[in-house]
């Protein structure tokens, strides 16, 4: 790659300098390029955002073949590249090559593998039982199930034995199968509104009545943007603050999360969010309605009423909310849905969270949730633009090897890729999973649990099937946590029509596979689920495809858990919580600790207000590309003689601006572009 | 959705190309009228705006460049989302500019909305003793691709109005084209909102 010596020549001239990947990194590097730091982005993948990033369906299939041909043969640490880059006087501290911040990775596929031609004549069958039952015999096989190096052994084994086996129950997975032509027909309890006509995008006219198989899967594969981390965004939480804040909000679309629901008994519920939703909630009885406002209103400003809680400071949220006479009902909504708290959450943190939500409220839409279309993925890289915009450098597929530590001050002075080359930094900023076992003094054992479901149908159909929800699915025993399911439509540019987007997110207490393959047979119609068959009446979306992943989840780690420079920083998480305070909070305190008298990521310029630097002074940022400066920086061919024979009616730029774009000015000049005065 | 701004149509267009084939001096000839020497990114211009008028239309066009991250083939995807047009640009002066477009071609189908117009644009005219890339191929190149082709030079202007008009009547005669066509009028699938806009309806 013509890359390489490009970068030398970056060497000298870089001040700070990023392997990055994830939000925190993200932002921090967009923060420090904001204030006129050189930003080096280096990653080893050939996509943005590392464990944030969204894949279409087919490039999620290479990740996998990927994630287990590394599982087969891992590639072994090379410390070659290095030698002879290192000088007297230092110290080379290697980085891992090897990414295992994912394990027990597990995909199903229930879609039917039947061609896409055939479907294609047959589509009025799918309105008959029979004929789609026998459709329905040809279900494949998961496509793949992965050898794991899993934590827990007899996971293995059964998970490579499973998914075939509904090959000999073939007539179990049909009587199973719901009919497609019922999901229309509303059965909650708002259906008693008018029928409103389903509506379909020009560019997909996909029926609804139509199954959707493996190949078409593929083939629309582009229209799937499946995050490896599913959160969502408080609308007053600090991402979206921050995207306001910097403007880098213009380069990302927004989705409210239209509905809150919860999975109780094997019923999904909505849970009623605004005070329009508890007033005319039919799930609650008059007495519930005025329990619910009443707490809510409490916690709107607990703080004032310190007596009400007093009791309660070390003991838990749950305790304190069955103290207030609230049904058993009402403390489940409050608990998993509105304060989305774990069981052990204390009372003060509940209340807050609480508080939270409701304040979150109303800002943007009924529930206190954002979603970026095209998914969570996209928000690195709209920091990583904006990091570019303001001069940072980006190169993907390029990866670290080893830290230069000189010995007598203790820090990393540089960093040599896996070219051999050296680049010099005054800061390295590093994922956690870069970090070799022999640099940390502490590991981080917690997990996050994560699947992703492609349905067929919404957990709860309602007028439109466009809904973007939160459904929360409480534990069945105690002591584990409740799983947080985020299902995403279509509209949300994640999959394609007719189908939807599950992910679902829980702390781990097992395998991914372990912890949420019960909660997916509940929610979902798993063809091949032994023995669970769909409880009569209820019309469960059909699991076509299923991936079961752990994520390591190194929020709970610090600095003091490394023994690296000072220099040297490291980003973990993403941690486990449905919002992304934790990893803006975490970039904001680094870039602090880095550059202490700066402003963190004040809004960018306008466009309509451009400021840029004066063409004739080389770029303050841009020296990292001035190769061929020097024989092109002369002052020849600046804007004047061509401003005057502009054309008439598209000339958009006050003639007065070309002056102080004048060669010599070394100053920066503002440019107004305005529109056309005509 | 009516608006109170004072164009009938808001473009955006967006440029790819491999590094040094002349984009940001393609943006900044037709948004200021002058030829940057040096080759200096420049700092902090996220994207350029210019209203032009097309038969007595206001048609505002958001102009972005890539902001340097095509140089080592990192582009993010998020930059090719919701771009209404596409301009692929290479140096006619640098065979390896045009080899390169299939690569681009493979990145707009996979993150571009598939209704988005592509234009090929063959670079530097003014350097015509140094042209690598013949015409004819360019051409049969582009409509095998069934893409709109233009060769410009931004140094001499030559043909960058041209450029950005022509692609401006194509987006109009496309979108009057879809609300003849959409007579049922569905709304736009994951047509979602910016932030700025969705927070103009709340208090703060
Ligand atoms: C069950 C429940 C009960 C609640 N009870 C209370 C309560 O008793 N007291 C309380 O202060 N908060 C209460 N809240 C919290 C409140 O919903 C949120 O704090 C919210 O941000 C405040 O706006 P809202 O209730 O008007 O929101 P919504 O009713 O969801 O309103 C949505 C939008 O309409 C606007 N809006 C609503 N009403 C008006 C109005 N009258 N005039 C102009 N604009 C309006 C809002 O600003 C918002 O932009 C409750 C929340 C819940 C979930
Ligand atoms: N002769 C000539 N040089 C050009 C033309 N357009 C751009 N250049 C030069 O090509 C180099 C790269 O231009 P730039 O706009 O930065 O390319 P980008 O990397 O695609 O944005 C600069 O040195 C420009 O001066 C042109 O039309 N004619
Ligand atoms: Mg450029």
């Amino acid at each position: 790659i013509s890359a390489v010596e490009d970068l030398t020549v970056a060497g000298d001239n870089a001040r700070r300098l990023g392997s990055f990947a994830g939000l925190t990194e993200s932002v921090l590097a967009a923060a420090c390029s904001r204030v006129g730091q050189k930003v080096l982005h280096l990653d080893r993948r050939n996509y943005y955002a590392g464990n944030w990033a969204s894949f279409t369906f087919n490039s999620l299939l290479s990740w996998i073949q990927e994630y287990k041909a590394q599982q087969e043969m891992p590639s072994t640490e090379s410390d070659q590249a290095w030698v002879g880059k290192i000088e007297e006087g230092e110290d080379m501290l290697p980085l891992s090559s090897v990414d295992s911040s994912i394990i027990n990775l597990e995909v199903f596929s229930y879609a039917s593998e039947e061609s896409e031609d055939e479907e294609v004549v047959t589509p009025s069958v799918a309105n008959s039982f029979p004929k789609d039952s026998e459709a329905a015999n040809e279900e494949p096989s998961g496509s793949s199930v992965e050898p794991q190096h899993s934590d827990s052994p007899g996971d293995r084994t059964q998970g490579a034995a499973e998914p075939p086996k509904q090959e000999t129950e073939p007539s179990e997975a049909c009587k199973n199968r719901q009919m497609p032509e019922t999901q229309q027909s509303n059965q909650s309890e708002e259906s008693d509104k008018q029928e409103q006509p389903i509506t379909r995008p020009a560019e997909a006219p996909i029926e609804l009545n139509k199954r959707i198989t493996y190949a078409k899967l593929l083939k629309e594969g582009r229209r799937f943007n499946i995050d490896l981390v599913s959160k969502l965004l408080y609308s007053r939480g600090s991402l979206v603050d921050l995207l306001i804040k910097s403007n880098v909000s213009r380069y990302a679309e927004f989705k409210n999360v239209n509905r809150i629901l919860i999975c109780r008994d094997g019923r999904v519920k909505q849970v009623p969010c605004s005070r329009a939703d508890v007033f005319g909630s039919k799930q609650l009885n008059v007495v519930e309605k005025r329990m619910l406002m009443k707490f809510l209103t409490f916690c709107l400003d607990f703080e004032q009423h310190p007596e009400e809680f007093q009791g309660f400071s070390e003991k838990p949220f749950w305790e304190f909310l069955k103290s207030q006479k609230l049904t058993e009902n009402l403390q489940h909504f409050v608990l998993h849905s509105i304060s989305m708290a774990d069981q052990e959450i204390l009372t003060e943190e509940g209340l807050k969270a609480t508080q939270h939500f409701l304040q979150c409220l109303g800002r943007y839409g009924n529930t206190p949730f954002l979603f970026p279309l095209y998914g969570l993925g996209e928000i690195p890289q709209c920091f990583c633009r904006m990091c570019a915009v303001f001069g940072g450098i980006y190169c993907l597929r390029h990866s670290v090897q080893c830290l230069v530590v000189d010995k007598e001050s203790g820090k990393c002075k540089a960093v040599i890729d896996t070219h051999g080359q050296r680049i010099s930094c005054n800061h390295f900023v590093v994922e956690d999973s870069y970090i070799r076992e022999e640099q940390r003094t502490k590991t981080s054992h917690r997990q996050i649990s994560r699947a992703v479901v492609i349905t067929d149908r919404s957990v709860l159909s309602y007028e439109s099937d466009q809904q973007i929800s939160l459904v929360t699915v409480p534990p069945l025993e105690f002591s584990s946590p409740a799983v947080r399911a985020v299902e995403l439509s279509s509209s949300s540019m994640t999959c394609m029509p007719g189908t939807y987007l599950v992910h679902l997110t829980c702390p781990a207490s097992g395998s991914a596979r372990e912890d949420l393959a019960p909660v997916i047979s509940n929610l979902f119609h798993v063809p091949n689920s032994s023995g669970e068959e769909p409880m009569q009446g209820t019309e469960k979306p059909l699991a076509l495809w299923v991936m079961y992943f752990n994520m390591r989840d190194t929020s709970g780690l610090d600095s003091s858990c490394y023994s690296l420079p000072s220099n040297v920083h490291v980003c973990t998480g993403p941690d486990a919580s449905l919002g992304c305070d934790y990893s803006i909070k975490l970039a904001e305190s680094m870039f602090n600790q880095l550059l202490p008298d700066e402003e963190f990521c004040p809004p960018a310029p306008n466009p309509e207000d451009i400021i840029y630097d004066g063409d004739g002074a080389p770029g303050e940022g841009a020296s990292f590309e001035e190769t061929n400066h020097a024989e092109r920086s002369g002052p020849e061919g600046e804007g004047q003689p061509q401003e005057n024979g502009q054309p008439s009616s598209e000339s958009s730029e006050p003639a007065e601006s070309t002056d102080s774009v004048a060669p010599e000015t070394n100053t920066e000049s503002k440019v107004q572009i305005s529109p056309t005065e005509e | 959705i009516a608006t109170m701004e004072d164009y009938d149509y808001l473009f955006k267009i967006v440029l790819v190309g491999n590094a040094g084939v002349g984009k940001t001096c393609l943006v900044r000839r037709f948004t200021q009228g002058l030829f940057p020497p040096g080759q200096g990114a420049t700092i902090g211009v996220d994207f350029m705006i210019k209203t032009v008028e097309i038969k007595g239309m206001k048609v505002k066009l958001q102009i972005w460049d890539t902001a340097g991250q095509e140089r080592f083939r990192s582009i993010t995807q998020s930059y090719y989302r919701s771009a209404n047009a596409l301009i692929l640009t290479y140096d006619i002066t640098c065979e390896d500019s045009f080899r390169c477009l299939p690569e681009w071609l493979r990145e707009i189908e996979q993150y571009a909305n598939n209704q988005v117009v592509t234009i090929l644009v063959g670079n530097k005219t003014d350097l015509a003793e140094r042209r690598e890339v013949p015409v004819r191929r360019a051409e049969e190149f582009a409509e095998a691709q069934s893409m709109l082709y233009l060769e410009t030079s931004a140094k001499e202007s030559d043909n960058v109005e041209k450029l950005f008009l022509d692609l401006a009547c194509e987006l109009i005669r496309e979108a009057q084209q879809n609300t003849l066509d959409n007579t049922d009028r569905a709304p736009v699938p994951g047509e979602g909102k910016p932030i700025s806009y969705l927070s103009c309806c709340s208090v703060n």
